[in-house]
């Protein structure tokens, strides 16, 4: 099972950035980031923390500490992103990207290969001391934990780049 | 919150509509005519329909013509949204928005620079099941445009019902269109829906057809009670308009 977590304050906007997710998935559970319980993490195999609106940084102020004790592989996507490096002490940056932009993989892994075209929507990021994988703009796009299988991902994969999440969820 | 719905009369802009009202009030519509038939944003077959629908639905338009040049169309939809805060106290857009990366992300940055929401309750959403949902939620909508092989002139001011809705999905699996007509294949005017108060009824259309691509143009129109009275007949109010 993948336990996808909202980070989504309003509820109407699920149906962008949780719905499309969840549509990839054919075993999964969601919760949102406020409810998060070890109950809920236990049975999970994977865990995807979504993203949400521009407009909404509510999520930044949600407990995440579960993340440093978490052994299982997690995909940060945008917002996820922004709470993954945060839980590992880096500074989030105002940085704002907004449609479709190049991306180019600078270091091989197991879920992006070469360049492709990938949907942006952030107004934050940060990387910190986390494995750049890939590039956008000469700016880290893709990152993961030195030691454990926690991706970050700064654009939206289930817009253009699906493949991106089904290779996690595999 | 109070929310403005970015509305050209369609099934989507309808449906998404239905949805953000769920959560939120919605304060009024935000329609862009533009002069320009190539804008790759705004250009609508009956987007003059807005005004009625507006009525029927008894929520106000804030209404903006452009001439559709390129990027100064995003200018004047900026100033469309803008009006529409300051009048209407709205903290955040509706879209109809389901494929589209070129329209989402433009009416995404003109909120983020505004300070407003943005939502898209139909992103991605499958457009078969977008159509059945059409359905579902009670919009009754026309095909109002044709725009690529092979619709050709039968489905020019077609009900999108169920027979039409498996005769699009048939299609789009030999001709690589959109069911829904994401891609414009397809442009829809919403006649009815639970949230109309009144219903409109077309009393003068005129269609134009050549090699796939047709118009079903409302020439005239008017709003009709729902509710029949004792004998069966719906009573017609004086409310009519014309293109």
């Amino acid at each position: 099972m993948i336990l996808i977590i909202s980070t989504c304050k309003e509820q109407l906007s699920e149906f962008e950035f949780i719905r499309p997710i969840a549509l990839l998935i054919e075993n999964h559970n969601t919760i949102h980031c406020s409810n998060v319980k070890p109950a809920d993490i236990k049975p999970a195999d994977k865990i995807i923390i979504a993203g949400t609106a521009l407009k909404d940084f509510d999520y930044l102020k949600e407990d995440f500490s579960w993340l440093k004790d978490c052994e299982k592989p997690v995909l940060g996507i945008c917002a996820g992103m922004q709470v993954i490096a945060k839980e590992f002490g880096v500074e989030l940056e105002d940085f704002v990207t907004i449609g479709p932009q190049k991306v180019e993989v600078t270091a091989e892994n197991k879920l992006a290969k070469d360049s492709f075209n990938a949907y942006f929507l952030h107004t934050k990021t940060g990387t910190g001391d986390f494995k750049v994988l890939a590039t956008s703009n000469g700016k880290p796009c893709m990152i993961k934990h030195n030691e454990k299988e926690i991706y970050g991902c700064i654009f939206h994969p289930e817009v253009m780049n699906e493949e991106i999440i089904r290779g996690f969820v595999q | 919150m109070k929310l403005g719905v970015l509305y050209s009369g369609g099934k989507d802009s309808t449906l998404a509509l239905i949805k953000a009202q769920q959560y939120h009030e919605i304060a009024c519509l935000v329609t862009v005519v533009s002069l320009n038939k190539e804008s790759y944003m705004f250009h609508t077959p009956n987007i003059d329909m807005t005004l009625l629908q507006s009525q029927a639905m008894g929520i106000p338009l804030v209404r903006a013509v452009t001439k559709g040049e390129k990027e100064a169309e995003l200018e004047d939809l900026k100033k469309a949204i803008a009006e529409a805060v300051k009048k209407y106290n709205i903290e955040g857009i509706v879209t109809g928005a389901v494929l589209s990366t070129y329209q989402a992300s433009r009416v995404q940055r003109i909120c983020y620079e505004l300070g407003l929401w943005c939502f898209n309750p139909l992103w991605l959403k499958n457009q078969v099941e977008l159509l059945h949902e059409v359905l579902q939620k009670g919009i009754k909508a026309i095909i109002s445009g044709v725009f690529a092989e092979p619709l050709d002139k039968s489905y020019l001011g077609a009900a999108i019902d169920t027979p039409m809705i498996e005769r699009l999905a048939k299609i789009s699996s030999t001709h690589h269109i959109n069911p829904a007509g994401e891609g414009g294949e397809i442009e829809t005017t919403v006649l009815d829906a639970p949230i109309f108060k009144k219903k409109i009824t077309v009393t003068k259309h005129s269609t134009t057809y050549d090699n796939y691509s047709g118009l079903f143009a409302i020439e005239d129109a008017k709003l009709e009670d729902k509710q029949r009275n004792s004998n069966g007949i719906s009573s017609v109010k004086n409310q009519r308009f014309s293109t």
